[in-house]
């Protein structure tokens, strides 16, 4: 009885809630949207003051002004033609590479006490073909080639070296190098034999190198440096170092010589 | 019982009033029922409404249009987005003289002291006027505005008005032009475009021009420098991209200050570069040339042309400032600018076609660009055999430093003549359609011939080395009073970098130079206005993206042979 007395105030309550309840959810709607309407306030107002500031920045560091403050203090100006690159290479040009001092070099230095009277033969039979008649003059010069390059060392400093002689008279030392080394790694590799007979030998080779020889030994060269290299080290003599050393001397270039070497002493 | 016994039978008019209220009470009944319905649903119909607003409705705070900034006038940006034209809200003091309340004379007193540009006096009759509102200050500074603030005083109105403001200042100002007190534009661009630039629909985008700010400002403080280093009265400056017409940079001296254009002297308000025409003199030989050379008179730059000291025709005698006294080639004639090889080169074409080239090239129109303010050109009204020979070097034809520059575009872009533009080309902007003036082949031809002008003739000193600077050189009397005077020159130069492949054409005039001790007095254009072309070249080229190259050269194997190498 009570309870069904109570039915319609169940209803009257159930709607109430229910329209309370859709009211509540309009109402969340409504107060999110005027939040978001805020931010979109707060972004046009960010996006006005951005133009303010930005204009009052453009309107201090306006061109004129900066050009005043060139004119007054920076004193720039506009690059010249010359100072325009085409590119990497061209700026790798104009760099000169700086001259390394290699720390090995003194070392090898104190442990190369030249002979010179038995180093000279080898130089100047390199050196004679540039140009003959100078063994007195080259005295000096060799002490220089001694100083600079040594058993153990690179092959850079050496390579300028034969750089140096590049005219055409030059190329046909490096060939009687090649023929030299050849016949050396050969003799040594038998016996260390006295300097003398060395140097009789690379006379021989210069003068006997063949058109064909040159060919081989470019080759070669490559598979007897390191063979060389160790005889060498077996070798105190300095006699035996020069040789090798004028080994890679020739090596660098040895491919394109090749085929000068076989046209010139034809010749 | 003494009582009236009532009467058995109602009496007959009691009986009907019975009757009547019955039906009385029926009506009274239907409609209290018909204003309770309507009462019922007007309260239906509100709480109906109400009920949707709550379930659809915006709450009261609903702001709108606000979801974007859109300024009150539209900016203009240079063409890489620098912007050359603002609008900000800045402060503006007014005054309501009815709404003073405090003691007037007080007042003057403070004012006056806070904006001197009035005495006391002044300010108590401004106070005491019977007008409703006098603007005091516009675009007043902040300290002023709170100065004005903390007097308190309600007849004094603080507000933020809209303010155009250039931020770059004076730069490009001709080009930029101002507005008036109102906001809309009254002159340059500010004019030509015051529609799109207020519509609100469209302001919301920046106008796009072609102007590039930094080429600007190099142009404008190398005239400037010379203008000063010269004592010129004025100068011009033009640079056009020939390809698509573009103007990259365009300047007229006096410097204008935009903000302020309603304090500038007018003479700083005309813009030389597209309403002052002048007659430019020299820098029209080219033209004569390529026109002899596409109407098949000079089919070679050797062709031998007579020159004597000085050449009498029709009454009137042609002199040269270099006279050859020989027989010269086409080549000299334009390395040394001689009017009277040049004269007897135009006479050979002949006034017909001379007048249809110049129509071709637009120099007997109004400049063909967006901005209002053109002048309109002068050319000879007859037409004589005399008239062919002087225009043939650039007299009596005036034309703007603009129809020079896009006549030595429409020379070296091939041959095509395009209207110039101020809007940048890209989407939205196509390159003007245009017309072909001269032929490709005299186009190519003319890039030796101009480019010798610079490396032997008169235009050595506009040389930038390694732009492949070619041009020439305009000296040209200035008419006064209907003579031309000895002292009073134009001087222009008139060029296009780089030569072998042409894309930027510029012109460089000063209006009245004087002779230095630097010039040795001279005041031809090849000691004032060719430096400054040179100047201007090698500054701005790098910036327009022209590689100096110093191994390139047009081919001037065309000329050289021709010209006969001085002791």
């Amino acid at each position: 009885m009570s309870a069904r007395g109570f039915a319609s105030v169940g209803w009257v309550a159930g709607v109430a809630a229910t329209a309370l309840g859709c009211y509540m959810v309009s109402l969340q709607v409504a107060s999110t949207r005027a939040s978001l309407e805020d931010v979109e306030t707060q972004i046009v107002v960010a996006q006005r003051d951005i133009r303010v500031l930005q204009t009052e920045i453009g309107t201090r560091g306006r061109l004129a002004q900066l050009e005043q403050w060139n004119v007054k203090v920076l004193a720039l100006s506009a690059p010249q033609a010359n100072q325009f690159l085409d590119g990497e290479f061209q700026l790798a040009t104009m760099v000169t590479p700086k001259k390394t001092v290699d720390p090995a070099a003194p070392v090898v230095l104190a442990s190369a006490p030249a002979p010179s009277p038995s180093a000279r033969p080898l130089l100047s039979s390199d050196a004679d073909v540039a140009n003959p008649a100078e063994p007195a003059g080259t005295d000096a010069k060799s002490m220089m080639h001694i100083a600079s390059f040594k058993r153990d060392l690179p092959a850079p400093e050496q390579r300028q070296m034969v750089v140096k002689p590049v005219p055409a008279p030059a190329k046909a030392a490096p060939a009687k190098a090649a023929a030299d080394a050849k016949s050396k790694a050969a003799d040594k590799k038998t016996a260390a034999r006295p300097p003398a007979a060395k140097t009789a030998d690379n006379k021989s080779a210069v003068s006997s190198a063949p058109s064909k020889s040159p060919a081989k030994p470019a080759a070669k060269k490559v598979v007897d440096k390191p063979i060389v290299v160790k005889t060498a080290a077996a070798d105190t003599s300095a006699k035996a170092a020069k040789p090798k050393t004028s080994q890679p001397k020739v090596d660098p270039l040895a491919p394109k010589p090749a085929k000068s070497r076989e046209a010139k002493p034809k010749q | 019982m003494n009582a009236p016994t009532p009467a058995l039978v109602a009496r007959p008019d009691r009986l009907r009033l019975v009757g009547q209220r019955r039906q009385i009470l029926a009506v009274m009944h239907q409609r209290l029922m018909f204003g309770l319905i309507v009462f019922a649903a007007v309260v239906t119909l509100i709480v109906g409404r109400l009920l949707f607003l709550a379930a659809f409705g915006d709450h009261a705070g609903r702001k709108q249009s606000l979801t974007s900034f859109v300024p009150p006038r539209g900016d203009i940006v240079d063409r890489d987005g620098h912007p050359l034209a603002r609008t900000i809200d800045a402060w503006t003091i007014g005054l309501h003289p009815a709404k003073v309340l405090g003691n007037k004379a007080e007042l003057a007193v403070r004012l006056a002291k806070l904006m001197p540009e009035r005495d006391e006096v002044q300010w108590l009759q401004l106070l005491r006027s019977n007008k409703r509102f006098i603007y005091l200050r516009r675009r007043a500074a902040p300290s002023l505005v709170q100065a004005i603030n903390a007097l308190g005083e309600p007849g004094l109105a603080l507000e933020r008005e809209p303010d155009r403001l250039y931020p770059q200042t004076d730069l490009a100002a001709h080009v930029l032009g101002f507005t008036d007190i109102d906001g809309h534009g009254a002159a340059g661009m500010e004019r030509a475009f015051d529609e799109r630039l207020s519509d609100p629909a469209t302001r919301g985008q920046p106008l796009v021009l072609s102007i590039n700010s930094r080429v600007q400002q190099a142009l404008e403080h190398e005239l400037l420098d010379a203008k000063t280093k010269f004592s010129a009265i004025g100068a011009a400056g033009v640079i056009l991209d020939i390809h698509t017409g573009e103007i990259m940079a365009m300047t007229s001296l006096p410097q204008l200050n935009p903000n302020i254009a309603g304090n500038m002297d007018p003479e700083a308000r005309f813009n030389r570069a597209t309403l002052g025409v002048w007659e430019l003199g020299s820098t029209f030989k080219p033209f004569t040339v390529a026109m002899a050379m596409d109407h098949g008179n000079v089919k070679s730059m050797g062709q031998i042309y007579n020159c004597p000291k000085q050449l009498k025709v029709y009454g009137r005698a042609i002199n040269d400032t270099h006279p050859f006294g020989r027989a010269c080639s086409v080549a000299e004639i334009m390395k040394e600018s001689s009017n009277i090889g040049t004269a007897q080169i135009a006479a050979e074409t002949g006034a017909a076609a001379q007048k249809q080239f110049l129509k071709l090239m637009g120099f007997l129109d109004p400049i063909e660009v967006e901005l209002k303010e053109k002048g309109r050109t002068l050319a000879p009204r007859d037409w004589s055999p005399l008239a062919t020979m002087t225009v043939g070097y650039g007299h009596g034809i005036a034309v703007t430093p603009l129809h020079l520059a896009n006549g030595y575009a429409t020379l070296f872009n091939g041959g095509i003549y395009r209207p110039t533009t101020l809007l940048k080309v890209g989407p939205g902007h196509a390159v003007a359609k245009g017309r072909r003036a001269f032929s490709e082949e005299t186009s190519y031809k003319m890039r030796s011939l101009l480019r010798l002008v610079v490396t032997h003739g008169t235009g050595k000193k506009a040389d930038a080395p390694g732009y492949r600077v070619g041009g020439k050189t305009g000296t040209a009397e200035k008419l006064i009073g209907g003579r031309y005077s000895k002292t009073v020159v134009v001087t222009s130069f008139a060029g296009v970098f780089p030569m072998d492949e042409p894309r930027y054409a510029m012109v460089v005039m000063l209006d009245e130079p004087k002779g230095t001790a630097e010039t040795f007095g001279f005041r031809t254009a090849g000691w004032n206005a060719a430096p400054t072309f040179g100047k201007v070249v090698s500054r701005i080229a790098p910036m327009l993206g022209v590689r100096p190259d110093m191994r390139r050269e047009p081919n001037m194997a065309e000329v050289l042979p021709y010209v006969r190498e001085e002791k």
